[in-house]
C-alpha cells in the first residue's frame, strides 16, 4: 500500500535473530497459513475431484474431468469476458474522476481543505450498503435517475437499468466508481503535495499554460503512483463481490456475472466444488502473475 | 511562492466543477439519508420528496423490532460489533509483533515473509471459501464467533502489517540502540519504545481492519448458516430478500444504521486513516 519511497532510517540492522523473528511472526503466520494458504492448496487438490456436495457418494478422482468441463463451459468465458470489462471501465473511470477530484480540490482556496475528508465518505461506505442505495436510485419505478432522465427528457418513458444487459452493467460500473473515485483522489493528491514548488513556478514563469502544466509537469511526477494504484485497483476489482451481488445478483441472465461471482455460483448454488474450486486456481494464477508485476513496480525507484 | 493569477473564468469552471464533483459524491448519500425518513408511500411520490414533507422514523422503528425468522435484526448488530472489535484487537497484537521482526530484525527468509505479506493481500477471497467451508465443518467453526474473527483476522492481517512496518520504519533505529545500551530487552525496545511513538500507526491500523470486519460479506454468509450467528453484510441480505423486499425506507434506515459507525470513525480519525494510507509519503 505504500506506495512511496521514503526516507528509511533502517537501511541497517542491528542484528540477526531467527528464533525472536519465528516467535514474533509466528501468530500471523498460523493465522494466515490456516485462513490462505491451507485453504489455497485444498483447493488446487479439491480441482482434481468430482466433487459435488449433494452427491456424497459420486465423489471421486478425476483430475481431467474439471479441465474439460471449464473448456467447454460458455459461461465461464462469459464471465471471463464480463470481467474484462467491468475492471478496465471501472478502473479507467475512477482514474480520470480521481484525478480531476484531485486537481480541483489542489486549485481549491485553503479554506475549503476541509472539503477532502468529506469527499473521501462514499470509500468508508461499506459495500453492501452501496449496492443497497444504487439499487434503489436505479430502480425501475421509484429511482432518481430515471426521475431526472425523464425530467430532462433524455428518455420517453423509465428504463429498467438493472434488468437489462447493457445497462445493468453500467449500473453497477458507476456505483462502484462512485465508491472508488476517493481513493484515487488521496493518492493522486499525496503524490502531487510531493511536486516540489520551485518546478512549478519555473513552469508558471515560462509562462506555459495549465494544460500543458498538467501533462509535462504534473503527470510526469506522479506517474509512478498512477500505475501503482491502478494495478491495486485492477486487482480488486477483480475481486469484486458485494456491489455486483447485491445490485443484480449477477443477472439479468449473466450480464453481470463476473468470475467472482461465477465462482461463487457454481459453489454454492450448484455446489460443485470441484469445478469452483478449478476456475478459482485458474484466478489465482492470474492474480499472482499480477501480484508480481505489482511488487516489482512498488520496487522500482519511483 | 508565485502564484498563477486566476482569470474570472478559471473560477467560474473551478467553481462549477467543485459543485458538480460535491453533488456526485454527496447526493447519493443525502438521498438515503432522506428516503430512511420517508414513509412507505412518500417513496412513492411523484415528483420525488428531496426532503420528506412528513418526515417519519417509521422505518428506523421497523429495523429496531424487525425480525429474519426469529431472528431480530437488532442481533446483527451485535454479532458484527463482537466480531469487528475482536478481529481489531487480535490483528493490532499479530500485526504489532510481526511488523517489529520485520522492521528491526534480520533473519533468515526475510524477503520471503515480506514477499508473502503482499501476496496475500491479493488473494480472491471467493476461492478460499469452499475449502474454507469444508475445514470449518470438520473443526466445528462453522456458526462461531471464533471462527469469524478467526477468519477476519488473517484476511485483514496482511495489510495491517505492512501498514505498521511502514510506521515502524519511519522511528529512528538509533533509539533501538540507546535503549540496548541502557540495558533494555528487545521486548522493552517494543513496549517502551516503539508502542507509544506507534500510536497513530496503531490507531489507522485498528480503524482499517475495522472496516474489513465490518464490510466483509462473504466469509459470514458462508461460514454461519445459523441466522442469529450473521453479520450485518450477510443479514441485510436476508433481511431484504424476504418480507422487508421494497420497503425502500426501511432499507435506507437500515444502510443507515450500517454506514454510521464507519462513517463516524472516519469524522473522528480521518486524519490517522489518510496519513496510513499514504503513511508519510509526504513529510519528512
Amino acid at each position: 500500500m505504500f506506495l512511496f519511497k521514503r526516507k528509511l532510517y533502517n537501511s541497517y540492522r542491528i542484528d540477526t535473530n531467527n528464533k525472536l523473528a519465528a516467535a514474533l511472526l509466528g501468530p500471523s503466520i498460523l493465522f494466515v497459513g490456516i485462513i490462505s494458504l491451507y485453504p489455497l492448496i485444498y483447493s488446487v487438490y479439491l480441482s482434481l475431484f468430482n466433487y459435488q456436495l449433494t452427491r456424497p457418494d459420486k465423489i471421486r478422482f478425476a483430475p481431467l474431468n474439471n479441465i474439460r468441463k471449464l473448456l467447454q463451459d460458455e459461461l465461464f468465458f462469459r464471465s471471463l469476458l464480463n470481467t474484462l470489462i467491468f475492471t478496465v471501465i471501472t478502473v479507467a473511470a475512477g482514474l480520470i474522476l480521481g484525478m480531476v477530484m484531485a486537481l480541483v480540490l489542489e486549485e481549491l482556496p485553503k479554506r475549503f481543505s476541509k472539503l477532502r475528508g468529506v469527499l473521501i465518505m462514499p470509500w468508508v461506505i461499506p459495500g453492501i450498503v452501496v449496492g443497497y442505495l444504487f439499487m434503489y436510485i436505479f430502480d425501475t419505478n421509484v429511482g432518481i435517475v430515471n426521475y431526472i432522465f425523464l425530467s430532462l427528457g433524455l428518455i420517453q418513458k423509465r428504463l429498467p437499468w438493472l434488468m437489462r444487459d447493457n445497462l445493468a452493467m453500467a449500473s453497477v460500473i458507476i456505483a462502484n466508481v462512485w465508491n472508488q473515485a476517493p481513493f484515487y483522489m488521496l493518492m493522486f493528491t499525496a503524490a502531487m503535495k510531493g511536486i516540489p514548488e520551485s518546478i512549478r513556478e519555473a513552469a508558471y514563469a515560462e509562462g506555459t499554460s495549465r494544460w500543458n502544466e498538467f501533462f509535462q509537469v504534473t503527470l510526469p511526477h506522479i506517474k509512478g503512483v498512477v500505475v501503482i494504484t491502478s494495478l491495486l485497483q485492477i486487482i480488486r476489482n477483480f475481486n469484486n463481490f458485494p456491489i455486483i451481488f447485491t445490485m443484480t445478483g449477477g443477472g439479468p441472465a449473466h450480464a453481470t456475472t463476473t468470475s467472482v461471482l461465477y465462482i461463487y455460483k457454481v459453489a454454492f448454488d450448484q455446489f460443485d466444488m470441484g469445478y469452483a474450486s478449478l476456475i478459482g486456481i485458474f484466478w489465482v494464477i492470474i492474480l499472482m502473475i499480477l501480484s508480481v508485476i505489482y511488487i516489482r513496480l512498488l520496487n522500482k525507484d519511483y | 511562492m508565485v502564484r498563477r493569477k486566476r482569470s474570472i473564468g478559471w473560477n467560474i469552471l473551478l467553481g462549477a466543477a467543485s459543485l458538480v464533483i460535491i453533488g456526485w459524491t454527496l447526493f447519493p448519500v443525502f438521498w438515503m439519508l432522506s428516503t430512511s425518513f420517508k414513509n412507505p408511500t412518500a417513496v412513492y411520490a411523484n415528483p420525488p420528496e428531496i426532503i420528506p414533507k412528513e418526515p417519519s422514523a417509521a422505518g428506523y422503528q421497523r429495523i429496531a423490532t424487525g425480525t429474519v425468522g426469529y431472528t431480530p435484526i437488532s442481533r446483527f448488530f451485535l454479532n458484527s460489533g463482537i466480531v469487528a472489535l475482536a478481529t481489531v484487537i487480535i490483528a493490532i497484537i499479530a500485526a504489532l509483533l510481526a511488523s517489529y521482526a520485520l522492521s528491526r530484525l534480520k533473519f533468515a527468509f526475510r524477503k520471503g515473509v515480506m514477499i508473502g505479506v503482499l501476496v496475500t493481500q491479493m488473494f480472491p477471497l471467493v476461492v478460499l471459501l469452499t475449502p474454507l467451508y469444508i475445514l470449518y465443518f470438520r473443526i466445528h467453526l462453522i456458526n462461531t464467533y471464533q471462527g469469524l474473527v478467526l477468519a477476519f483476522t488473517a484476511f485483514t492481517l496482511p495489510f495491517c502489517i505492512w501498514m505498521l512496518k511502514s510506521f515502524a520504519d519511519t522511528i529512528p533505529q538509533e533509539l533501538d540502540e540507546a535503549a540496548i545500551i541502557d540495558g533494555c530487552t528487545r521486548m522493552g525496545i517494543l513496549r517502551q519504545i516503539l508502542i507509544p511513538l506507534l500510536v497513530p500507526g496503531i490507531i489507522a491500523t485498528g480503524v482499517f481492519s475495522f472496516l474489513d470486519a465490518w464490510n466483509n460479506l462473504l466469509f459470514p454468509m458462508t461460514l454461519t448458516t445459523d441466522i442469529s450467528m450473521k453479520t450485518l453484510p450477510p443479514g441485510m441480505i436476508m433481511a431484504f430478500g424476504g418480507e422487508f423486499k421494497h420497503d425502500w425506507g426501511g432499507m435506507m434506515a437500515a444502510s443507515v444504521l450500517v454506514a454510521l459507525p464507519v462513517v463516524l470513525i472516519l469524522v473522528f480519525l480521518q486524519r490517522y486513516l489518510v496519513e496510513g494510507l499514504t503513511a508519510g509519503s509526504i513529510k519528512e
